[in-house]
Parts: C-alpha cells; sequence; structure tokens
C-alpha cells in the first residue's frame, strides 16, 4: 500500500495527511522510507538531489512510484516543505523517471503531433517520406513538444485557458521540425553517419537528400511560423534560427582549442541547445496568454533546462558506451569538441592539453584522454554544473499553479539529471 | 539584379504615395532578399554538384560541403531574422512563402529530373517556385513599405512575376546557346542533368528521337551534342523565345499603374534588356 505523507495535489488539504492510494501494490519494508532531496548544498527552500525524489503520480489512475536511490534518509528541509512525497511502500524493481511517464499527460498531442509531422514533410515528395520516417522513428523523444504541451498546460490555468490552442499545436510542430531539420544538417556538417542507432538521413540517402531535407523542414517551419501571425513568436524563434547556425559556426570555428573557457562553451551551449528550448517554453506561455513575468520565467525555465540538458549530453559522451549512445562514444572530444567536462579537466591536468594538442593522433590517446578527464574530475564538475542549472531551472517554475503539469516540469528537470546518476 | 529591382519599385511607387526616399525597411528587404538568393545559390551548387558558378569555383568546390550547407544556413537564418524585426506581417508571410517554394521547387525539379513527361504546366510552376517567387516578393515588398494601395502591390508581385518567369525562360535557352565561357559554367548542364526545360519541352512535342536519348540518360558518346542540335531543328529555341517574350509583355503590362518616371522607365528597360540576351 502506499502512503503518502504531503498533500496531494489531486486531493487532501492537510498535512500529514495519510492517504491510502487504492492500489494493489505490496509493501516492502526495505522501501519504507521517506526520501527528501539531500544534497550538501540547501538552495532557498528546495533542495533537490539527482535521483533523490519519490514521487507518486496518480494522473493516470495508476500508483507509479518513482524511486529514488538509496542515499542517508535525513529529512532536509523538514516537513516545511510544500512538496509532495510519497513513501514507496512497493515491491517492485526501481524504475528511474522515464519519459514516457511523464508526457503521458500529453501523450494524444504528441501522437496527433507526429501524424502531422509525417504528413507536412512527407507530402511532398516520396524521397522526403523515407527520410523524415528515417529521422522521426530513429527514437525522438520528442522532449521539445513535450516540453510546448506541458508548459501550454501548466501556464493555461493561469489565463484561464481550458484546453491547448491550435497555435500551441502549431508551435509544437514548427519547433519538432526545426529540431530536426538542424540535426539532419548537423549530422552533415559533423560528417556523422550514426544517430540513436539508425543511420543518419545523409549516410542513407546522401548529402543531396539531407541538405534538401533540412531546408524544406527549415522552409516549412518558417512558413507556418509566419501564418501564426504573433509578430512576439516569429521573433523568438527566427532568433533561434540564427542562433543554430551561431552556434554551429562556433564549434566549428573552436574544434580543438583548449583556451576555450566555460563562458564560451555555455553560451555554444546555449546556441545550439537551450535557445531553442527556451523558445519552446516561451512561446507556449505566450500562446497562453499570460503576463510577461510569467512568460519570461518561462524562457529562463527553458533556457535553464536546455543548458543542463546539454551538459548531461556532455557527460554521457564520456560515460556511456557506444550501444547507449546509438553513436560512437567520446565523439565529441574526437571531433575536437571541447566540452565542459574537458574544459573542467584542463584545468587540472595538463598532459591532457598536450594530447588534444596531437588530435589524437597516436594510438590510444583518445582513451588516455578520456581516462584523464575522469581523474581531473572533469565529470564530477560537470555534474555539479549540470545540477546547478537544474536547480535554477526548478526555480523558475515556482511562479506556476500547482499540477500535475508543473510537477511534470519538475520530473523534467529531475529525470535529465537521473541520465548521469 | 533583385535588389536592383527592390530600389527601382520603391522610387518608381513611392511616388504615388507621396515618399520623398527610400525607407530603412526598402532597404533592408534588398538585403534580405539578396541574402535569400546568395543562400539558395549555395544550396543549389551543393544540391546539383556544380563546380562553376559564373566563372568561379562555387562555394563548395573551394571550401568543401561543410561550409557550403553552414554558409548557406547561416544567410537564410540571418535574412529570416532581419525579416522578422521589420514587424510587417505580410511582408513576413511574402518571404516565408518565398522560401517554402526555394525548397519545393528544388524537390520537383530533383524528383523529374530525365523525365520526358514533363509539360509546359509543370514546368512553369518550377519555374515560379526556383525564380519568380523570389522576384515577385521583392517588387510586392517593396510597394507595401512605399504603403501604395492593394491594386498596386499586386501589379507589382504581378509584374515581379511575369519578368522573373520571363528571366528563367532566358536563362534556359542560354544554357542551350550560349558557350561554356560565356556561361561560365559547362553549356548544355541543365539537360546533362536531366533537367528539362521549357527549349527541351517544346521540342520534344516534335523530335521523338529526342526522348530516346534523354531517356538513355546521355550514355552514349555524343548523346548529349546530338540532344542539342535536335532542340534546335525541333523549333524547342524558337518557341522559347516566344515564350520569354510573351511573359516580358504581360510584365510590361503590368507597368502601366505607375506614374511615368526615370523609375518605371528603368523597370521597363530591365524587361527588355533580358529579351536582348537572346537576340
Amino acid at each position: 500500500m502506499m502512503m503518502s505523507c504531503r498533500n496531494i495535489e489531486l486531493g487532501g488539504t492537510s498535512v500529514l495527511d495519510l492517504m491510502p492510494c487504492g492500489c494493489s501494490c505490496s509493501s516492502s519494508p526495505t522501501s519504507r522510507r521517506i526520501l527528501f532531496g539531500n544534497r550538501s548544498k540547501t538552495i532557498g527552500r528546495r533542495s533537490y538531489g539527482a535521483g533523490n525524489m519519490v514521487f507518486l503520480r496518480r494522473d493516470s489512475g495508476s500508483c507509479r512510484a518513482i524511486p529514488a536511490k538509496p542515499k542517508e534518509s535525513s529529512l532536509v528541509n523538514g516537513l516545511g516543505e510544500d512538496k509532495t512525497v510519497m513513501i514507496n511502500l512497493r515491491q517492485e524493481p526501481r524504475k528511474p523517471i522515464s519519459l514516457e511517464n511523464l508526457f503521458e499527460v500529453v501523450a494524444d498531442d504528441l501522437q496527433s503531433l507526429n501524424d502531422n509531422l509525417l504528413s507536412i514533410v512527407g507530402a511532398e515528395n516520396p524521397v522526403l517520406t523515407s527520410a523524415a520516417e528515417q529521422i522521426f522513428s530513429a527514437g525522438g523523444k520528442r522532449m521539445r513538444p513535450g516540453l510546448v504541451f506541458l508548459v501550454s498546460q501548466a501556464t493555461a490555468d493561469l489565463a484561464g485557458l481550458k484546453e491547448l490552442t491550435v497555435e500551441h499545436r502549431r508551435l509544437a510542430e514548427i519547433i519538432e521540425m526545426i529540431h530536426t531539420a538542424s540535426l539532419i544538417h548537423d549530422d552533415v556538417l559533423d560528417e556523422s553517419d550514426m544517430r540513436r542507432g539508425k543511420e543518419t538521413v545523409h549516410e542513407l540517402f546522401g548529402t543531396r537528400v539531407a541538405v534538401l531535407a533540412g531546408d524544406f523542414m527549415f522552409a516549412q517551419a518558417s512558413w507556418y511560423l509566419a501564418n501564426l501571425e504573433n509578430l512576439e513568436v516569429i521573433k523568438l524563434i527566427s532568433q533561434v534560427i540564427k542562433d543554430f547556425a551561431s552556434g554551429e559556426i562556433k564549434q566549428a570555428s573552436s574544434l580543438f582549442d583548449f583556451d576555450v573557457k566555460l563562458d564560451d562553451y555555455l553560451l555554444k551551449s546555449y546556441y545550439k541547445t537551450a535557445s531553442l528550448v527556451a523558445a519552446s517554453t516561451k512561446g507556449a506561455a505566450i500562446f497562453s496568454r499570460v503576463e510577461s513575468e510569467v512568460a519570461e520565467q518561462m524562457y529562463q525555465f527553458g533556457k535553464n533546462l536546455g543548458l543542463s540538458f546539454q551538459v548531461v549530453d556532455d557527460i554521457l559522451d564520456f560515460t556511456q558506451s557506444s550501444e547507449q549512445l546509438g553513436k560512437p562514444a567520446a565523439n565529441d572530444l574526437a571531433k575536437g569538441n571541447i566540452t565542459a567536462p574537458v574544459i573542467f579537466a584542463l584545468e587540472n591536468e595538463p598532459r591532457l592539453r598536450e594530447i588534444i594538442e596531437s588530435e589524437f593522433c597516436e594510438p590510444g590517446s583518445l582513451e588516455e584522454a578520456i581516462e584523464m578527464v575522469r581523474s581531473g574530475g572533469g565529470i564530477k564538475r560537470a555534474q555539479e554544473l549540470a545540477k546547478e542549472k537544474a536547480e535554477l531551472a526548478l526555480k523558475n517554475l515556482d511562479c506556476l499553479p500547482r499540477s500535475g503539469f508543473r510537477s511534470a516540469l519538475e520530473d523534467m528537470v529531475m529525470f535529465n539529471l537521473e541520465r548521469i546518476d | 539584379m533583385r535588389p536592383g529591382l527592390v530600389f527601382l519599385v520603391s522610387r518608381a511607387t513611392a511616388e504615388l504615395a507621396g515618399l520623398k526616399e527610400l525607407t530603412t525597411e526598402h532597404r533592408r528587404l534588398g538585403e534580405i532578399i539578396e541574402m535569400i538568393h546568395t543562400a539558395s545559390l549555395i544550396h543549389d551548387d551543393v544540391l546539383d554538384e556544380s563546380d562553376m558558378r559564373r566563372g568561379k569555383e562555387t562555394v563548395h568546390e573551394l571550401f568543401g560541403t561543410r561550409v557550403a550547407v553552414l554558409a548557406g544556413d547561416f544567410m537564410f537564418a540571418q535574412a529570416s531574422w532581419y525579416l522578422a524585426n521589420l514587424e510587417n506581417l505580410e511582408v513576413i508571410k511574402l518571404i516565408s512563402q518565398v522560401i517554402k517554394d526555394f525548397a519545393s521547387g528544388e524537390i520537383k525539379q530533383a524528383s523529374s529530373l530525365f523525365d520526358c513527361d514533363v509539360t509546359l504546366d509543370d514546368y512553369l510552376p518550377k519555374s515560379y517556385y526556383k525564380t519568380a517567387s523570389l522576384v515577385a516578393a521583392s517588387t510586392k515588398g517593396a510597394a507595401i513599405f512605399s504603403r501604395v494601395q492593394t491594386d498596386v502591390t499586386e501589379q507589382m508581385y504581378e509584374f515581379g512575376k511575369n519578368l522573373g518567369l520571363s528571366f528563367q525562360v532566358v536563362d534556359d535557352i542560354l544554357d542551350f546557346t550560349q558557350s561554356s565561357e560565356q556561361l561560365g559554367k559547362p553549356a548544355g548542364s541543365d539537360l546533362a542533368k536531366g533537367n528539362l526545360t521549357a527549349p527541351v519541352i517544346f521540342a520534344l512535342e516534335k523530335v521523338p528521337r529526342l526522348r530516346e536519348i534523354i531517356e538513355s540518360e546521355f550514355c552514349e558518346e555524343g548523346s548529349l551534342e546530338e540532344a542539342i542540335e535536335l532542340v534546335r531543328e525541333g523549333g524547342g529555341i524558337r518557341r522559347a523565345q516566344e515564350l520569354a517574350r510573351e511573359k516580358a509583355d504581360d510584365a510590361l503590362k503590368n507597368l502601366q499603374c505607375l506614374p511615368q518616371s526615370g523609375f518605371r522607365s528603368a523597370l521597363e528597360q530591365m524587361v527588355m534588356f533580358n529579351l536582348e540576351r537572346i537576340d
């Protein structure tokens, strides 16, 4: 049986209410614990540690605990925390937050999005359809549209909106098209032949089809954007497209440049990743017609989430295997793309600089470099950076009313961090 | 040429609206148009695998495919950003339509290479997408920023469209009639790549042998030269010239709504200059 000892957004108003959840879960002494965020650093009212949250979400009428890794069960911040925490009494194996679960509340919206995207891109030409299927079906998480839908719903309350508008849906499609188009072109630019475990579009269909498919998607996205007839959103998204190009150029011109600083890296990560996420979340808020301070907070949320996400991606490039990544491991480093873990490690390991300078001409030098990044504390400090941005992102959500949607957004921040636990 | 058109139409329409000078918007529009045009050329050369343009190596020939893709993307992105910051929804939609048309035109062309069933009704939309759409948006955009009445902006749109089509047909004729030195790229390159343009479409109606050669995709030595000769004999060049003139006449008519001025004359001359390329 599940016991809840806090308010749940769905019901119960008094503190320390114990509410059976009514599902047939068996209890287990080993998992009977209260886990709060437990960090050495407490930020404001909250303290969140990656993977230390236990959430019981009842949005879909089922009880799914998302258990955390075992940590010291000290109650940081006590019970003054206005946050739903559940005791997991089930005996099932631990499951991390999954995007699927997270997006369950907007699953139908995402399905329609998928269908629309395939038909928009495929309508023009069978070759494009094949290219579209190759990239759209290759395990895309639909994180950005998911964010648009969640923020739309989470902000809708503030503005008294009942449902997602057509504009919200269209915004999500535009965002995903831009994201996908940039992936297709990025793979051409990086000369990558694998993405998400499948061949890239240009590997399979050639550079020409890849350039054309990317151009077509950018063009379609721009056209739909223009026809939304909202100048603020048009400018917002146009800025993103410009940022993408700037980010690619920045990256291409600083390969193997070990004087690159954290500020350069954060700016490049902003251009390449966070800019689009921030525009997604702010755009969603704009179409919910909320006040500009809320729209700005949503922008910051997207930006911080996006940066956290990019840092995690950059860590995983070192810590995961090729199978897990769906592409060769330590790809970034091999190409001379110096990311957070490396930047931090370079401060401690002069030898690392030499190896990178040699552009890995000697066999085994890449492996040596990876090891030095670890031993130089690069991974650890990058993890801290990711968490720092995650905390900022969570703060940005404070302006939203409590809801399943807001929780899902919080979960998204945590899900990202769990990838590096 | 395109920015030149923007400035000429801006000034030619300015009088109607009592404008004294070009506005910042006019100038910015000229820049946006030229960036889009240039970006599309860079990408087109990647798509066509062309190594020469205007007598020089193409960007991707000299700097590689990656730089070409990136340069094109950057220019498209910059153009879109400047466009958005013009804050004129009508022009934003107009130009976004063009960018979409470019992509559609490339796709249409890529998927109908060596397709001898292509008719004039396929060729004209493709030429519209690839060329005339941008010219029409340039001229209409200029009129919009001059704040003239809608019927005038519509006439400017039609002017740009007809001029653009005329221009494309002339380009397609020259691909047959000029030498490589004059063209700055290999002669007959459209046909060689299977891109069937107006002269070929007309000649195909008369010369069955031409169809065979094209379908063979010029695998035999000398077949491209034979095909070029057949296009001439089949009256392809001549009928394409007539088509170019027809569109030019339509373009001149579209200028009638403008007051007589040096600028209007310059626009008329632009139409004639284009035709003179094939005299």
